[in-house]
């Protein structure tokens, strides 16, 4: 076996973040190799380095034990490297056919005309070649999206493509077309095609992948054969061994529920169920963590709590009321905070400054407003405090919250839903790119509100995170709730099986959750 | 790569430029365009056939003076300050109250509230083109409901003092429900507010055509328009002369109007969901604004300015409703784009527009050149003031990070097209 792509000591660094850290990457031809990591990780970073997107700042990319220094995708098209993103950049209005030959269309006629038959022919054996399922004449809009996927394969391969980069290509797919599309892989890798996809789902690069190279903040903690390694192996190098961080206050015992989920069902913005039958409680007192590989329905979960999205069946009560479809000022004014997981887009206005940013969602409450008008001087009072309690720098009120850095941006959102003498705390991601100090500043901060009797609903990719600060936990794979654990009595690789949708003693447990009323509720 | 990448930076530059920096970036487009005016009225100066040469420049002779043009149309705009004859000197004939300033101020007072009308429904983040509409039946409403009240008020001023603000009332509620359409179609059915107000534009000046022809149509006139209000009716020119069409009282409502949707925008509850919708509708929805509501609401705001300027046309201009009602509406869009959507803005954006206008009359009249040209001349002028608050919309619209500062925490898909979910 030869070596196809080989990435020595890659290190890419962007103004105050190291994407990938001396990064050494093998891949043998006529293998698939999953690239494993958190969110943020630096694995798609690290393969627009391969694709020609971006230009290393140390580090030699080796594509048939050639060094290549690429200057743009065409670059690495030529060299045979070609990379399917996880948008896919397709003609929706055209067919499969020109979708496929756009851009290096066979011509006729002295070059004048595109040769649409032999285009289309083209095609058909192409399709035939590597047993893909589709018809050229289709048009892109009308199929679905697993075939769209094999349409940017047939792209990459029309250009002469030999190592085939994907970037999380299962995130759209339904479980049958990933089943599919693994079989692609294998059909492809037959004919002696190089295949490396980007994931972060375990389970898959387990069942899909020959080899898995595993990266953390950046480095390369690992490469492993898939057949040599176990879940525990990979969720333990994906997770890290960091200290956990323990709660600093006594647990206290829970109080009377607060919010109720039971039952819930969610589709995505794409109509495509993320929740599926998912129940939990929480109490006062009580911080109850939802542990999960990003993308597993968390977020969609999370809006349905948060009035940002409403549920397709089930029921949501919250203090004893049943908010499931109450708006989301509503629930505002009713004593909930939220931290959003997207802080560009929702949980800041990025042109605004942060005097009106800091009253974002209190706007008509009674603390900055009276008859209508706003008061801009308690607004300014209450940004700045927010500004010097949870430490934002620089400290500029009247600096529009686009300036600021995103752990800054961070700390000034935690600052306001705190601020907001809430009865229940929904944290996504809270401490996303915040450095140490705040973190623990962060953490500390959840516990006392827990220790005040407020509830919380933490979400968190990071697994020390939940954790460490949950008084139950959760675990959520593909839109399921998988198990509620006691968090200090779990080891952190027995809730690496469940985020990687394991039960142990899956078919005897299974019985366990089945509800009779499954969905029809409401 | 690199030449996008120039392009990125100088729209970078525009966004991030300060009030004054805009200020005096208008300034010199300003001037700008007065350059090229010059040079195509040159041109065409020499193209044309005349007996004597307006100004001879290099020895050959140029039918039409561009130094001229300019200052008579900034002379003329003014009512003529200055004595042409002698550049720079004061006329001493010169009355501030005169009809080249009462045309000037009039164009400028229908164009707050047009400017006004677009900027409110622009900072909720709607592109209300439908301004035109909602000030023609704003218009036809106040019309007919000061033709058909007026005679069980007493004539006089007392009866102008009850009848003029209830009008201006009810042109104001007819324009907002009309502009309140598209809004709800658009919160309700999610359809496009740009195609939907365009198409309500030919319904409202078709449909007040109708009813005009059919139903309310002065018998003593040959053209489509209704019966006269009498003159204690329609608003009073106050100091100007009286047939400039110009009433200081509709000014200074004008401006009483630019200070109350400042204060509405800036000072409320209602103004901050408004503009957090129009600047990020996923922070206003997280911030518990509801979207269906402001949209409406933003919309029926936009149409009641809207139909507040038609109120205005007809009490201070026509003193009727007449069909061929003036692209006011449409103005009123270049108007705003050129104030940045800032309601004080609108002012001076408004006011160049009137002086465009004002002047270029001047300029027909006073000198030999075409009417033609001077339109060329006119629109040099708004589109090269507007251009750079149009490109600044734009840039401030998309994403301007480059390679070299996006911050690839979570993987550097920003590059790629937003990210996943």
């Amino acid at each position: 076996m030869s070596t196809a792509v080989h990435l020595d000591e890659i290190t890419k660094r962007f103004p105050g973040v190291v994407a990938n850290d001396d990064v050494d990457l093998t891949v043998e031809r006529g293998t698939v190799h999953a690239l494993l990591g958190e969110n943020g990780a630096g694995k798609t970073t690290l393969m627009n380095i391969l694709y020609g997107l971006y230009e290393p700042t140390e580090g030699t990319v080796y594509v048939d034990g050639e060094p290549r220094d690429f200057d743009s995708p065409a670059d690495a098209i030529e060299a045979g490297v070609g990379m399917i993103h996880q948008h896919f950049m397709l003609v929706d209005p055209m067919t499969v056919a020109e979708n496929i030959v756009l851009g290096n269309e066979p011509r006729k006629w002295f070059g004048t005309t595109v040769d649409r038959e032999r285009a289309r022919q083209e095609v058909i054996d192409l399709s035939q070649r590597y047993g893909f399922d589709v018809n050229p004449d289709d048009t892109i809009e009308d199929v679905s999206v697993g075939v769209q996927q094999r349409v940017e394969i047939l792209k990459a391969l029309y250009r002469g493509a030999e190592i085939l980069i994907l970037d999380e290509p299962t995130a759209v797919l339904t479980p049958q077309e990933v089943e599919e599309l693994f079989e692609v892989f294998e059909e492809l890798t037959a004919q002696g095609k190089t295949i490396i996809f980007i994931s972060h789902k375990l389970g898959e690069a387990m069942h899909a992948a020959d080899d898995i190279t595993v990266l953390r903040d950046g480095k390369n903690v690992g490469t492993v054969k898939a057949d040599e390694t176990s879940n525990e192996e990979l969720a333990e190098l994906m997770v890290g061994r960091e200290v956990l961080l323990e709660p600093k206050s006594a647990h206290r015992e829970p109080g009377k529920q607060v919010l109720s989920v039971e039952n819930v069902h969610a589709d995505d913005n794409r109509g495509i169920e993320a929740v599926s039958d998912v129940s939990f409680d929480i109490r006062e007192g009580e911080v109850f963590g939802i542990a999960g590989v990003d993308g597993n329905g968390q977020s969609q979960l999370v809006e349905t709590i948060t009035g940002l999205r409403e549920p397709t069946s089930g029921q949501i009560t919250y203090k004893g009321r049943d908010i499931t479809r109450a708006s989301r000022r509503s629930r505002i004014e009713d004593g909930m905070a939220y931290i959003p997981e997207d802080r560009h887009e929702r949980g800041l206005v990025m042109d605004f400054d942060l005097v009106q940013n800091g009253i974002l969602g209190s706007q008509h409450s009674s603390k900055f407003s009276s008859g209508g008008s706003i008061d801009w001087s308690t607004a300014r009072g209450h940004a700045e405090r927010i500004i010097s309690e949870y430490d934002v720098r620089p400290p500029h009120a009247d600096a529009d919250a686009e300036s600021f850095s995103g752990g800054n941006q961070q700390k000034f959102i935690v600052g306001r839903e705190f601020e907001r003498e809430p009865d229940f705390v929904v944290a996504t991601h809270p401490t996303r790119g915040v450095d140490i100090g705040a973190m623990e500043f962060i953490h500390e901060r959840l516990l006392d509100l827990r220790q005040q009797g407020k509830a919380v609903l933490l979400i968190s990719s990071k697994l020390d995170e939940v954790q460490g600060l949950s008084d139950r936990l959760g675990v959520m794979h593909d839109g399921e709730l998988m198990d509620i654990v006691d968090p200090r009595n779990t080891t952190e690789e027995e809730i690496g099986l469940l985020m990687a949708g394991e039960r142990p003693g899956w078919s005897d447990t299974e019985i366990d959750t089945a509800n009779p009323s499954v969905g029809d509720a409401q | 790569m690199s030449a996008g990448n120039g392009a990125k930076s100088v729209l970078r530059r525009l966004v991030n430029a300060s009030t004054v920096e805009r200020i005096l970036i208008s300034f010199a487009a300003l001037f700008m365009a007065v350059v090229v005016g010059a040079v195509i009225v040159l041109i065409s100066g020499r193209v044309a056939t005349c007996q004597t040469a307006a100004a001879t420049f290099f020895g050959l002779g140029f039918c039409y003076d561009p130094v001229e043009v300019y200052l008579v149309l900034f002379n003329g705009a003014l009512g003529g300050p200055f004595l042409l004859d002698a550049p720079g000197l004061f006329n001493p004939n010169w009355n501030p109250l005169n009809f080249g300033l009462a045309l000037t101020l009039k164009e400028t007072t229908l164009l707050i509230f047009t400017g006004l009308s677009v900027a409110v429904a622009f900072r909720a983040g709607l592109f209300n083109i439908g301004t035109q509409g909602q000030l023609i039946l704003g218009a036809l409403a106040t019309a007919l409901f000061a033709f058909f009240v007026a005679p069980f008020l007493p004539a006089g001023i007392l009866g102008g003092l009850i009848l003029i603000p209830l009008a201006i009332l009810v042109g104001a509620l007819v324009g907002g429900l009309y502009g309140a359409i598209p809004g709800a179609l658009k919160a309700y059915a999610d359809a496009n507010e740009v195609i939907t107000t365009i198409m309500l534009n030919f319904i409202a000046a078709q449909v007040a055509f109708v009813l005009v022809s059919e139903f309310f149509r002065n018998p003593d006139s040959q053209v489509v328009e209704t019966t006269p209000l009498p003159d204690w009716g329609t608003l009073l020119p106050v100091a100007f002369p009286k047939g400039g069409d110009f009433s200081l009282l509709a000014l200074a409502f004008g401006l009483a109007l630019v200070v109350a949707v400042w204060y509405l925008l800036e000072q409320t509850s209602f103004g901050y969901d408004l503009r957090t919708s129009g600047e990020q509708p996923e922070a206003a929805e997280y911030g518990g604004v509801d979207a269906k509501r402001t949209t409406v609401t933003s919309m029926f705001l936009s149409g009641a300015l809207g139909g507040i300027g038609g109120a205005i046309w007809v009490l201070m201009v026509m003193g009727k409703w007449q069909a061929g009602v003036p692209s006011l509406g449409f103005d009123g869009i270049t108007v705003t784009i050129l104030a940045g959507n800032n309601p004080f803005g609108i002012v001076p954006a408004a006011l160049l527009f009137g002086t465009l206008k004002s002047g270029s009359l001047a300029v027909q009249f006073g000198t030999g050149v075409p009417k033609q040209l001077v339109g060329v001349l006119r629109g040099l002028i708004i589109l090269f003031v507007a251009m750079p608050e149009f490109f600044r919309m734009i840039g401030s619209s998309i994403n301007l990070e480059t390679d070299d500062d996006a911050v690839a925490t979570d993987g550097g898909r920003s590059l790629l097209g937003g990210d996943d979910e």
